[in-house]
């Protein structure tokens, strides 16, 4: 199931190579875990869940870099804490530390209620301002969206 | 950074604009720029008024793994033949071929990945209106040359990355008392290949931390078998390191180089300078952002800055050159840089410009703006 989901998602979505997407969603989630894709309007969303019972929900999105999309993924638990972010595929010859481990779990256990802002709870890194900025952005805007679709119902 | 089509920071989610993003051929266009109000003790200084810089970045991607990637830069607002300053100049110009997070294959005009300010050198970035002294006569910022090499992040979560590039090498006929290794650059014109030099830099980062190590290694001798013969002959031998550190309202950077010119005495003798053997310094900077105290809620800058540079470009001298102490710098800069976004910078700052030999000590009240987008 985890593999046709992907493949599914692979398919529609050749920026984010579908092992690269596999791994990250077992290092988040852990191994084993089954995921099913659901839409939200023209969105996929991965539901994450282990033993019939739900452990979150992950999303892939781009941001504008310097000059390159970067492609990252945002994961959530069922009440809606950031799990952890992880950049899928970085571009640009500059501002890499973004996908550095140090950097990203600054994120964790974060709420869409959050303030996330670079340079002030999210701290930054020298050389790499543009991409903190924008990453900060995507995944701020990101966190936003699925808890708001997952309070709704859209996504359940 | 801003796309031809206006989408500036531009958050998609999968799956459909995602396709777009990724196969479609992308312009990009950015720029930074600086504007300087400079006014020097002394009679008859009158204030300048200056746009030091308008450069504009300009990127093209051809597909997932190519990337040409440019600066174009007008100095001082204005060229006109027989007139001092003004200069339009390439600062950058380069193909990158993107083979994975570990290496990016790269040829062209590229920045020696030397110190902070050289690769780093948006105005917004650094406090001061003018970049530091050191910054100009010990490392020459902005140093670029033609050449081939690689960069990337080394695997596994280490946390470091590296550049390494193989370009042309410096002039021996530039080098300099006062400039030191300034006026050898080539800078991609016409630029001599006799003397390939080896450049590079490995750098270390986590969250509010930078840590690097540079280093340039090459011939100078050009044609002039005088100064030295073989590729490497006459090498010039530059060591740097480089710390920077965010801590809340605090921010601290230091620099360091130290530069061999080997046979100073047979370039002195071949043009008549009187350039140092050894070419060193570096300098320290603090800064405390006030708004932190004042509005802490406000994610604006107001950062109040301390520098102290000493360096001296006659470090040691060879046979036949007496020291000019007045070489020995020793600059205190104070001011501080208000940023209302992290891109933009408005700046002012006092500088202390002393030498070992106090001669022709002055000091500058300098203001100016900035940006980068």
């Amino acid at each position: 199931m985890l593999a046709v989901a992907l493949l599914l998602l692979g398919a529609q979505s050749p920026a984010a190579p579908p092992a690269k997407l596999a791994a990250s969603i077992a290092r988040v989630f852990g191994p084993g875990a089954r995921t099913d894709t659901l839409r939200v309007d023209t969105v996929t969303v991965l539901r994450v869940s282990r033993a019939d019972s739900l452990v979150g929900f992950a999303a892939v999105g781009n941001v504008l870099g310097k000059d390159q999309p970067i492609t990252f993924l945002v994961a959530i638990d069922p009440t809606d804490r950031l799990k952890d972010v992880d950049i899928l595929v970085y571009r640009e010859p500059y501002g890499g530390e973004v996908a550095y481990e140090a950097w990203r779990r600054q994120f964790r256990g974060k709420s869409a209620g959050d303030s996330l802002r670079a340079g002030k709870e999210i701290r930054s890194i020298s050389g790499a301002t543009i991409s903190v900025h924008a990453v900060t952005h995507g995944v701020r805007q990101m966190l936003a969206d699925l808890t708001a679709w997952h309070r709704s119902g859209a996504i359940r | 950074m801003r796309t031809l089509l206006g989408l500036g920071f531009l958050v998609l989610m999968a799956p459909c604009p995602l396709q777009i993003l990724a196969a479609q051929e992308r312009t990009t266009v950015g720029g930074y720029g600086e504007v300087h109000y400079t006014n020097r003790t002394g009679p008859k200084t009158p204030a300048v008024v200056n746009l030091a810089r308008f450069v504009v970045y300009l990127a093209h991607s051809f597909d997932d793994r190519l990337a040409f990637r440019s600066e174009l830069e007008v100095e001082d607002a204005k060229v006109e033949g027989g007139k001092p300053g003004g200069e339009v100049a390439l600062e950058q110009a380069y193909l990158d071929y993107r083979l994975g997070d570990w290496v990016t294959l790269r040829t062209g005009l590229v920045l020696a990945p030397i110190g902070i300010i050289n690769e780093t050198h948006e105005p917004p970035t650094f406090n001061g209106v003018e970049r530091p002294g050191f910054d100009t006569d010990v490392i020459p910022t902005t140093w670029r040359e033609i050449g081939v090499g690689a960069v990337g992040t080394i695997p596994g979560g280490s946390g470091l990355a590296y550049r390494v590039y193989l370009v042309n090498g410096l002039r021996a006929d530039g080098l300099s008392a006062a400039e030191g290794i300034r006026e050898g650059r080539q800078e991609g014109r016409q630029a001599s290949f006799a003397n390939p030099s080896f450049t590079g830099r490995v750098e270390w980062a986590r969250p509010g931390v930078k840590i690097g190590g540079s280093f340039w290694y090459g011939g100078t001798a050009d044609t002039n078998a005088a100064v030295g013969t073989g590729a490497f002959g006459a090498p010039v031998a530059l060591v740097s390191a480089d710390a920077r550190y965010d801590s809340g309202p605090f921010a601290l950077r230091a620099v360091v180089a130290n530069i061999s010119v080997s046979d100073a005495q047979a370039i002195n003798a071949a043009y008549g300078q009187s350039v140092g053997s050894r070419i060193a310094g570096g300098y320290v900077e603090g800064a405390y952002n006030l708004l932190r105290a004042l509005a802490p809620a406000s994610s604006q800058k107001l950062n109040a800055f301390l520098r102290h540079e000493r360096y001296d470009t006659q470090a040691s001298v060879p046979a036949g050159v007496t020291r000019d102490r007045s070489l020995a710098r020793r600059i205190t800069t104070f001011g501080l840089t208000y940023k209302p976004t992290w891109n933009t910078a408005f700046k002012g700052d006092y500088r202390l410009l002393r030498n070992a030999a106090g001669a022709g000590e002055l000091e500058v009240l300098s203001l100016g703006v900035g940006y980068q987008f």
